[in-house]
């Protein structure tokens, strides 16, 4: 097993870099599995307030060595661990945000989409070229992406295999931000400053969010109000309203 | 019954509800969310009254949230009654036979933000400031803005307003989807009017189906849509070729 295959550092406030090698020489299965011991470790350690997930090299991830699959069932199989690290990521209860500069394909691709949301140097570009091979993507990608930037535009770039722009993907939803540079230093500032929002309410709003995504309006803001209920029994409610009336800065604890 | 914080006008067909509370900040308290509800049940009703446009009185803000004071000490049983109320408010604004409009006149923040996702189409001024903050003072929001963000921005532009916290300008709000239109601060009531005017001269019932209809196809599949929608056109020609039969 490559040793330390994703790194993690922990900087100041809180706030951990993940990184994901850029074209290591390594199958899918072995870099999803290396993520995920990194994401419950994320999970776990209470000092980590938030996360960038980018990557040290020119590009974000265009990798993975395919696996052949001498079976429908290993491909499957292969999908659903895909899936369920994608959900992990998804489910850190921490606010995540992709910094990408370079390719940002595959794997890489499906990670950045289960981030909170993407920024962008102009070097980056995105796509799933997979589709040359006949390959789709597998952990949750046709599913993510179609819902973030509409059933269209996902259908054009996994039909047709090309790699969109920064621009292109700032155009149409894909990545929320783009920088002309300092990537890592915007994205972290950003980060920074979410950090010092509420835990709780970031937590619990990421979940009601997608808990409601899916189902209809009355039973998601039905899901919103006793979400928002519970809010009220919090320390960070209190302390945040009383720091807002007393004009000073709170101090949140994330319960 | 007078009005306390709300200004009612009407002109050329649209009933204008303007919150003003005579001060910089128009607060979504209890007792400004239920004449919201009074006036707008007396617009629904108004015969004269073809569009509705909800808006802050001018040269104050649109609307900020709910009265910090007054929520620091709820429950979370009066939390959630409280939810329970602006919702009530935002689905009398959804289901309103009328079309309604928001116009965005200035500060838009938390419930304010959730009051205008809840009109049909929104117009901003240029210096607009828009805003989800609840993050900031520990609480999620209650009015529906969870689901309704992330539906008209997508979702990570709605989970970057909601963890930053911070305020937009009218230029990102437009990129965004958030609102439709921006005009310039000298410009904007005339646009608004003239906006408001051009939809409440088309036919009440037309106007009502294509709410209903367009309302619907966010909730349900597709081919259900197409079915309610045949269904609708049948009954709106109904209407229409009694009323107006034509040569």
């Amino acid at each position: 097993m490559p040793q330390r295959l994703c790194k993690i550092e922990l900087k100041e406030k809180g706030i951990a870099i993940l990184e994901i090698p850029g074209s290591e020489a390594t199958t899918e299965r072995q870099l999803l599995e290396a993520i995920r011991r990194q994401i419950t470790h994320i999970t776990d350690t209470s000092e980590i307030k938030g996360v960038i997930v980018t990557s040290s090299d020119s590009h974000f991830c265009t990798c993975g060595i395919q696996e052949y699959h001498p079976s429908p069932y290993t491909a499957a199989e292969l999908s659903s661990f895909g899936q369920q690290v994608t959900f992990l990521l998804e489910k850190t209860g921490k606010p995540c945000i992709a910094a990408i500069a370079g390719e940002c394909t595959g794997v890489g691709l499906e990670l950045a989409l289960a981030c909170d949301f993407i920024v962008a140097e102009s070097s980056a570009r995105f796509g799933f070229p997979g589709i040359e091979e006949g390959r789709l993507p597998f952990c949750g990608g046709t599913q993510r992406l179609s819902r973030l930037v509409g059933k269209s535009k996902a259908k054009e770039m996994v039909f047709g295999g090309e790699l969109l722009s920064a621009e292109e993907g700032l155009a149409i939803g894909l990545i929320n931000r783009l920088y002309d540079d300092n990537l890592l230093s915007h994205a972290q500032a950003l980060l920074e400053k979410i950090c010092t929002r509420s835990p709780l309410a970031i937590r619990i709003g990421g979940e009601v969010i997608n808990a409601g995504y899916d189902i209809d309006l009355q039973t998601a803001c039905m899901l919103e109000r006793d979400a928002f209920a519970l809010i009220f029994s919090s320390h960070d409610q209190s302390e945040g309203m009383q720091a807002f009336l007393d004009k000073r800065n709170p101090d949140f604890k994330g319960n | 019954m007078p009005f306390k914080h709300l200004h009612l006008e009407t002109e050329n067909q649209v009933g204008y509800l303007l919150l003003g509370a005579g001060t910089r900040f128009n607060k979504l308290s209890v007792t400004t969310i239920r004449e919201l509800k009074r006036a707008l049940g007396q617009m629904e009703q108004d015969g004269t009254i073809n569009t509705i446009v909800i808006s802050g009185y001018p040269g104050e803000s649109f609307a900020v949230g709910a009265d910090i004071g007054q929520m620091l000490h709820f429950s979370p049983t009066d939390a959630l009654r409280f939810a329970q109320l602006g919702q009530s408010l935002f689905d009398q604004i959804e289901s309103c036979s009328k079309p309604v409009i928001g116009a965005l006149n200035g500060i838009t923040m938390g419930g304010g933000c959730d009051l205008a996702m809840a009109c049909d189409i929104r117009i901003a001024v240029d210096t607009l400031q828009i805003a989800h903050p609840g993050a900031r003072i520990g609480i999620i929001t209650g009015f529906c803005g969870t689901r309704k963000l992330p539906r008209i921005v997508g979702k990570n532009a709605a989970r970057e307003i909601f963890m930053t916290s911070e305020p937009y300008t009218a230029s990102e709000a437009l990129r965004m989807g958030l609102v439709d239109r921006v005009h310039p601060e000298k410009d904007f009531w005339p646009m608004v009017k003239q906006f408001a005017a051009r939809i409440a001269a088309h036919p009440a019932e037309t106007l009502s189906t294509a709410k209903k209809v367009l309302n619907a196809s966010e909730d349900i599949d597709l081919k259900s849509g197409c079915a309610l929608e045949a269904a609708l056109n049948g009954t709106l020609w109904n209407t229409r070729s009694t009323s107006n039969p034509t040569p």
